[in-house]
């Protein structure tokens, strides 16, 4: 089987989990409610921590530790999209973003079920129980508050418009995407598109929310290859502040 | 120190500044749901806490990691409490089936979950389910579930149709949870660092 393209895909989705997990975590201690608080705390956990197994399937493939992988790049050569790295702003953006993302994770970690990469296919199945809470908890809460308040539907009226061009980066496509869909790696970011464009109408429209027209969306694009928005380096120095006083400290 | 304490937990950022009452207002918080817990498929379930929600669905959300994001689970559910029934607490060594009137149920038969409290200062533990017509009835009937041996203080009785289940396909919910082992303080042996590096010192 050809690495490439395998490695690509392992990176951006690992560096995307990541830098997702990491924003979301800044929440902690702040949530607007001890109970989710909590909630997303645990949910930014579960984020690193299968960060750290997609790490672990690359430093097998011959790259270096996942804490140097993680800790020591700068933000160009990171291959998240863009919509992870942006700043929580408030928590009806950074829950509307969790919405966006985590469903189509747990649609590509559904695909990834069946890929002829066993060790990607035995991690997508481990995790599925994690994955379903946090959709669950992503749809819960977006039509509660989707339906709640004048005040709490347009709040998650604007973040969705501000958020979808940059969701629509999530499916930037890999130069070796041909490869990964030809040796059964992955089923392509197009077929995820589609079926995440599905389940984001089927949850929206138990809502009072609007949809933007996909078709006049313009993606924000670049993540992948590594072109970032100024908000990425701020954090990756704040992420690995304390790993570079002592790059050889246990703990 | 002012940036720590710009919290959005409404519990916090309501409290009146030092030397200033202000009068509660109604309804200004989130109703609050019972948690149940079963850590084990062959454990009963106990009663763990309350999570403040806007509804049963995000109740049980909550639920979910404010009390079982550490050790196993199995299974959680959730009831608003108003829908937790409750009889009277005995004193001493009081049974408190003594207290629980014989007053026939009249409305038609509905399933309860019935909790009892036999340990004092412990959870309730679920005691099993009945079939009766009112929560009183199903305290009534509780006493067949109950070893004879036991005393029992106090009792609970949930209608079943109110409760937010975990469904079969969610038990997978806690899968990865006992590998979670970075959220127990012991999990970083502490002690152990702390010994080696004063014996280091020492050398």
């Amino acid at each position: 089987m050809n690495q490439e393209p395998i490695k690509e895909l392992l990176y951006k989705m690992a560096d995307d989990l990541l830098i997702l997990g990491h924003r979301n975590s800044e929440w902690t201690g702040l949530g607007p409610l001890l109970e989710e608080d909590i909630a997303f705390s645990s949910m930014a956990q579960d984020k690193i921590g299968q960060s750290f197994a997609l790490f672990q399937m690359l430093t097998a493939l011959g790259e270096q530790t996942p804490d140097t992988v993680a800790f020591m790049r700068p933000a160009n050569k990171f291959h998240n999209c863009q919509l992870v790295e942006l700043p929580n702003g408030e928590y009806d953006f950074s829950l509307i973003r969790h919405f966006l993302f985590d469903t189509a994770d747990a649609l590509r970690w559904e695909m990834l079920t069946e890929s002829s990469y066993e060790p990607l296919s035995l991690l997508a199945k481990k995790i599925k129980g994690e994955l379903r809470y946090h959709t669950l908890h992503a749809n819960t809460w977006v039509k509660q508050l989707g339906t709640a308040t004048e005040e709490s539907i347009s709040r998650l009226q604007k973040s969705l418009e501000g958020a979808m061009p940059y969701a629509l980066g999530i499916f930037e496509e890999s130069p070796l995407e041909s490869e990964l869909i030809s040796e059964g790696i992955f089923t392509g970011e197009q077929s995820l598109k589609m079926k995440w464009q599905a389940k984001v109408e089927e949850v929206i429209s138990t809502t009072q929310l609007h949809l933007p027209e996909w078709k006049i969306l313009a993606p924000c694009l670049g993540g992948r290859l590594g072109q970032h928005s100024e908000h990425l380096q701020p954090l990756l120095d704040e992420m690995s502040e304390v790993f570079r006083i002592d790059p050889g400290a246990e703990w | 120190m002012d940036e720590i304490l710009k919290t959005l937990d409404p519990r916090v950022s309501r409290l009146p500044k030092i030397g200033q009452t202000n009068p509660k207002k109604q309804l200004d918080q989130f109703g609050t749901f019972e948690v149940f817990v079963q850590g084990k498929a062959e454990k009963p379930f106990q009663h763990e806490g309350a999570v403040h929600a806007p509804n049963l669905e995000l109740a049980y959300v909550l639920a979910k990691e404010t009390f079982t994001r550490r050790f196993t689970c199995y299974s959680i559910y959730v009831v608003e409490t108003r829908n937790v029934f409750v009889s009277p607490t005995t004193e001493g060594n009081q049974d408190v089936f003594d207290l629980i009137s014989n007053e026939p149920a009249v409305s038609e038969k509905k399933t309860f979950e019935v909790y009892h409290l036999v340990k004092r200062g412990k959870q309730h533990v679920h005691a099993g389910s009945v079939e009766a017509g009112s929560p009183n009835e199903a305290m009534l009937k509780a006493k067949e579930l109950v070893e004879t041996d036991k005393i029992v203080y106090n009792l609970w009785a949930i209608e079943k149709n109110k409760i937010r289940f975990t469904s079969e396909e969610e038990n997978d919910l806690w899968n990865t949870l006992p590998e979670k082992k970075f959220r127990d303080a012991s999990d970083y042996k502490g002690g152990d660092k702390l010994k080696r590096f004063l014996e280091g010192n020492k050398n």
